[in-house]
């Protein structure tokens, strides 16, 4: 596969393709281990079994214990594993597929790494590699290890071309440092100028990973699978104070369709059209109603909000049912940020046939003890009353919140509620809708997250994967949808506190995760270790990964005067002729310093340089004694002191000695001024004569 | 047109860097441009820069500029490899045409270490040194030859593409003083090949010939060989043997020898003996139309008749600022006039 075809070298040394040094090999295989690491995940396991059989493959060959395959072996290996790749991938072509490719054309390059230039093919796929990487993964420790993988690279290049240098790696690593460490400012700068354009074209980032989180559909225990899992769903900074553990519901989607045991929308998001999420998060300092919400990746276009929230920046929209939407999945972290509605409308709101119709869906049969429930309530009270004798049937009879819930196979809402009355929110969620719509109250179920653990003196929450949580909100006429959480009856502490104290009997928090650091964050010093870390990365999102269009303006809207892009273009470049000039004066500097150290060299300059005027022409491979001689035999007069010079200068060289160096250089200096007034003198007295 | 520009843009180079066998660089003759790779390089930061943009992702922005950057500052690291390193020749070499020539070059690096420089004639190169500051190393720079005559190359490329190999820095330097390449030696026919004396008829070993020689006292600086020993052992004294007091040498090479052969080809022959007699230690002299070379042995000896073979018909003629001569042509033109003198 010749990736870059780069043909016609006329360098005849090249044809001779002297066998790689096997350190630079074996640099560029490190860092091609390392690279792949950040996307191992991501990909099939034969896809990462391959990249090491080849690269394997390649350095057994360096040995000579294996052979590099023939072109018909290679092409059998290239066939049978693009049609691997393709049996895989059967999905449509985005990015993420082009990545997987991306990686499976590096590691079958391996094969045909014979020569230098093949070396340079490698070299610049894996640094283009690492910028794949960083589509993919961005916190800050992804983005470190990419970086060591690039100076991998870089030092392997030394080592291709200087192979038998002595000490090759440690002075690599001591001039990529230093080089690095003095462009270090030119790239901040351009970090901080570079003009961000928007988009050329877009193409989608769309993953076939299957991201955890939470999904569009509620089966009772989905819920139970996520509140397993510790990964971070968003992070949220407010502007004001942090509202308390048990205000902090976050809406995410409305699940108002029962279709069997499966809670759905009845309308669904629609066409989810390609394209890449806005990431205009908003700039400058948060108002004090508002708080903004880092969110990872969860390829949906659903932005979690608090109830009662307005959009506050450019990339979320606020769709019917109160939901907040992006306009593109959000195949990226996305920031963005919402602010509290001031006032509730006062207006009566007014529900419509339809959506009475909608909220009141049921299927038509199962469940027969709930609807008989459902009946008895509606006989004898009005509908905040069913609400309030659901909620106190739960927090009186006994009720269990667990993450071990039974199965629960036929009439799964009857088995809940009457029999054996343990169960996840997502169980109690889906239970107090139905017999609220069996006995005629609208009623939905609502999916999002609930609580959120502060960080580093509350200056922000982390919202995980087991916040996830799911509540219903019902009509009540004249007040509109109210939120009602039968978990909240059930076990207070859920809500009050989170998830670890309400399984905390039950010891079930994160039972299966047992390498979690947050499974351990009751020990002080695993929570300060990880919330340090967060924090860290947090950061690193927030001002390093997130520096886009919007907040660089913002940045530079507080520098005096005004820039545009094509200002910032003009800075940039400034940046880098200056940078250059600077350079460019310390090297300069730097030689001159060189030449003022070397005095004995420029002593033997300044004699050679007698020696050409008096007539005797200096030619390399002259031992002094030789021009010495020479010089007498031109000049009788400076005989006895260039003689004197030559042994001088020849007890420096062979002698080496370092002490007395500035003693004999003094005197050599003094032997070579007395030349010159001996010759002066003879060709004045010349002249007169 | 291209004519016009290569012809100034040499003598733009050779205003710059002088004949000299001694070569400082410095950013005076110092170039440095791309390799190819460098420029493969620069299109992949471009294509870099490009996925940055369209998926917004501070990161890859940041590792283009961080490429960038390393970019510039290995410009800088591979002209200071060069800059500050002083190469002088110490020795154009000798040989026969149609083996490889030797320019011995002692490679000085003042202040810096130089890593990973080499020399280089048209494609023919030496493996890469390293030179520690302040250390020197010698670099023998062999070149295949063809013509006999004068060789002094145009320029000696030095070249570095230390630290990446995305950019190369070189220059040249530019030998005052010309290898010399004798005629490449051909056997010469038997008969003709040494023209004894009229008189004599031998190509006996002189050494034993004594009679035609004449007997003198060893006096401070004869040859050993010349001692007649068997008499010192007889009688310990130290008695030579002298042929050149006899007038006209036994041995004698001559070019007119070799009546009807193409002047090249005589001296080829002539070489191949001198090369023989030099090697077998015997005395000859050597007749070249307008060049006597008196009979004697040795290496030296050898050596200087081999320069005058070399050059013979090139005298007076400049040395060449280029390559290899054609010694043919110039021999073609200088002996039509010496035909008609």
């Amino acid at each position: 596969m010749k990736l870059f075809p780069m043909t016609g070298s006329n360098e005849r040394a090249d044809t001779q393709q002297p066998p790689l040094p096997s350190s630079a090999l074996l640099w560029l295989l490190a860092s091609f281990g390392i690279l792949v690491m950040p996307q191992v995940d991501r990909l099939p396991l034969w896809l990462v079994a391959s990249c090491a059989v080849l690269a394997g493959w390649r350095w057994l060959a360096q040995s000579s214990r294996v052979r590099l395959p023939g072109r018909a072996a290679r092409l059998a290996v290239i066939i049978t594993l693009v049609a691997a790749y393709v049996a895989t991938v059967k999905e449509s072509f985005s990015v993420d597929t082009a990545a997987s490719f991306f990686v499976l054309a590096v590691s079958l390059k391996w094969l045909e790494c014979r020569s230098t230039r093949d070396y340079y093919v490698l070299f610049f796929i894996l640094v283009y590699l690492g910028g794949v990487n960083f589509l993919f993964r961005q916190e800050i420790y992804w983005a470190l290890v990419n970086f060591v993988a690039l100076a991998g690279l870089l030092i392997g290049l030394q080592l291709l071309n200087a192979p038998d240098l002595p000490h090759g790696v440690a002075s690599g690593w001591r001039r990529l440092g230093g080089l690095m460490f003095k462009t270090l400012p030119i790239v901040v700068l351009l970090f901080i100028f570079f003009p961000r354009m928007a988009p050329l074209w877009s193409v989608p980032l769309v993953s076939s990973e299957a991201r955890s989180g939470i999904s569009e559909t509620m089966k009772p225990g989905d819920i139970s699978n996520l509140a397993k899992n510790d990964e971070r769903a968003f992070r949220v900074t407010f502007g004001g104070e942090t509202p308390a553990h048990r205000d902090r519901y976050w809406r995410g989607l409305i699940l108002d369709y029962l279709d069997g045991e499966t809670w759905r929308q009845s309308s669904s998001d629609g066409f989810r059209r390609p394209g890449r999420v806005a990431n205009d998060g908003g700039v400058g300092e948060l108002q004090s109603d508002e708080y903004e919400v880092l969110l990872e990746p969860t390829d949906q276009r659903w932005a979690f909000a608090l109830a009662e929230s307005r959009v506050a920046s450019r990339n979320v929209v606020e769709e019917s049912e109160d939901l907040f939407r992006f306009r593109r999945p959000a195949d990226t972290t996305v920031r963005y940020r919402l602010a509290f509605e001031q006032e509730t409308q006062a207006s009566s709101p007014q529900l419509s046939v339809e959506e009475r119709q909608r909220y009141l869906q049921l299927p038509d049969a199962g469940n027969p003890r709930a609807r008989e429930l459902a009946a008895s309530f509606k006989e004898r009270l009005n509908d905040a009353g069913m609400v309030e004798t659901l909620l106190s049937r739960f927090r009186d009879q006994p009720y269990y919140y667990t993450l071990r819930p039974p199965r629960m196979a036929e009439d799964g809402i009857d088995t809940l509620l009457f029999d054996v009355r343990r169960g996840f929110c997502a169980h109690y969620a889906g239970a107090t809708t139905f017999v609220l719509r069996a006995a005629g109250v609208p009623a939905r179920v609502v999916v999002g997250y609930q609580g959120g653990e502060p960080v580093a003196n509350n200056d922000y929450l982390i919202v995980r994967q087991y916040d996830a949580h799911a509540w219903v909100e019902v009509w009540l006429d004249g007040q509109g949808w109210v939120r009602l959480d039968p978990t909240a009856a059930i076990a207070p502490s859920r809500i009050e506190s989170g998830l670890r104290d309400a399984v905390a009997e039950e010891g079930s928090f994160l039972e299966d995760n047992w390498a979690s650091p947050e499974r351990y964050s009751d020990i002080k010093v695993v929570r300060w270790f990880s919330h340090q870390l967060d924090r860290i990365n947090y950061n690193w999102q927030r001002w390093v990964v997130g520096y886009q269009g919007e907040s660089q303006m913002d940045l530079l809207s507080r520098l005096p005067g005004s820039f545009g892009l094509k200002e910032l273009g003009y800075i940039s470049a400034g940046i880098v002729g200056v940078g250059l000039l600077i350079a460019a004066l310390f090297s300069a500097l730097r030689l001159k310093q060189l030449e003022r150290k070397d005095d004995f060299g420029r002593l033997i300059v300044a004699w050679h340089r007698l020696c050409n005027r008096t007539g005797v022409p200096v030619r390399a491979g002259d031992t002094p004694i030789d021009l010495a001689s020479k010089l007498a035999s031109a000049a009788p007069e400076v005989s006895d002191t260039a003689r004197l010079f030559a042994q001088g200068v020849n007890s420096h060289y062979y002698k080496a000695g370092a002490e007395g160096g500035s003693v004999e250089l003094a005197r050599l200096r003094r032997l070579l001024a007395t030349m010159k007034k001996q010759l002066r003198h003879s060709r004045s007295n010349r002249n007169r004569s | 047109m291209g004519h016009f520009f290569t012809d100034r843009w040499q003598r733009w180079i050779h205003r710059r860097i002088p004949r000299s066998d001694v070569q400082h660089f410095d950013q005076k003759n110092i170039f440095i441009l791309p390799t190819r790779a460098g420029f493969v390089f620069g299109i992949l930061l471009v294509i870099m820069l490009i996925t940055g943009i369209n998926y917004q992702n501070s990161l890859i922005y940041l590792m283009t500029f961080v490429l960038g950057t390393v970019f510039i500052g290995a410009m800088h690291q591979t002209h200071r490899n060069l800059s500050g390193l002083e190469l002088s020749l110490l020795k154009a070499g000798e040989t026969f045409s149609g083996e490889e020539i030797g320019f011995r070059f002692r490679a000085k690096a003042s202040g810096a270490d130089v890593v990973a420089i080499w020399l280089s004639w048209r494609g023919h190169k030496v493996a890469p040194v390293h030179i520690p500051a302040g250390q020197t190393r010698d670099v023998n720079l062999l070149i295949p030859t063809t013509y006999r005559g004068y060789f002094r190359p145009e320029r000696i490329r030095v070249e570095t593409r230390f630290p990446f190999g995305l950019l190369r820095a070189w220059s040249w330097i530019r030998p005052a003083t010309s290898g010399v390449i004798y005629p490449s030696p051909l056997t010469a026919p038997e008969s003709t090949g040494a023209v004894p004396d009229e008189c004599d008829d031998a190509s006996a070993s002189p050494i034993d010939d004594t009679d035609h020689a004449e007997l003198r006292p060893w006096r401070e600086g004869d040859l050993s060989q010349r001692v007649m020993w068997k008499r010192y052992a007889r009688n310990g004294q130290m008695v030579v043997a002298d042929w050149e007091g006899e007038g006209g040498s036994p041995h004698w090479l001559d070019f007119d020898s070799f009546q009807g052969i193409d002047p090249e080809v005589r001296l080829r022959y002539l070489a191949w003996l001198v090369r023989e007699r030099t090697k077998a230690d015997q005395p000859f002299g050597l007749l070249l139309p307008g060049v006597t070379i008196e009979p004697d042995q040795g290496a030296a000896h050898g050596q200087r008749c081999l320069r005058a073979l070399a050059v013979w018909g090139l005298e007076g003629t400049e040395v060449p600022d280029g390559e290899a001569i054609n010694p043919l042509e110039v021999a073609r033109a200088s002996s039509g006039s010496e035909a008609r003198s």
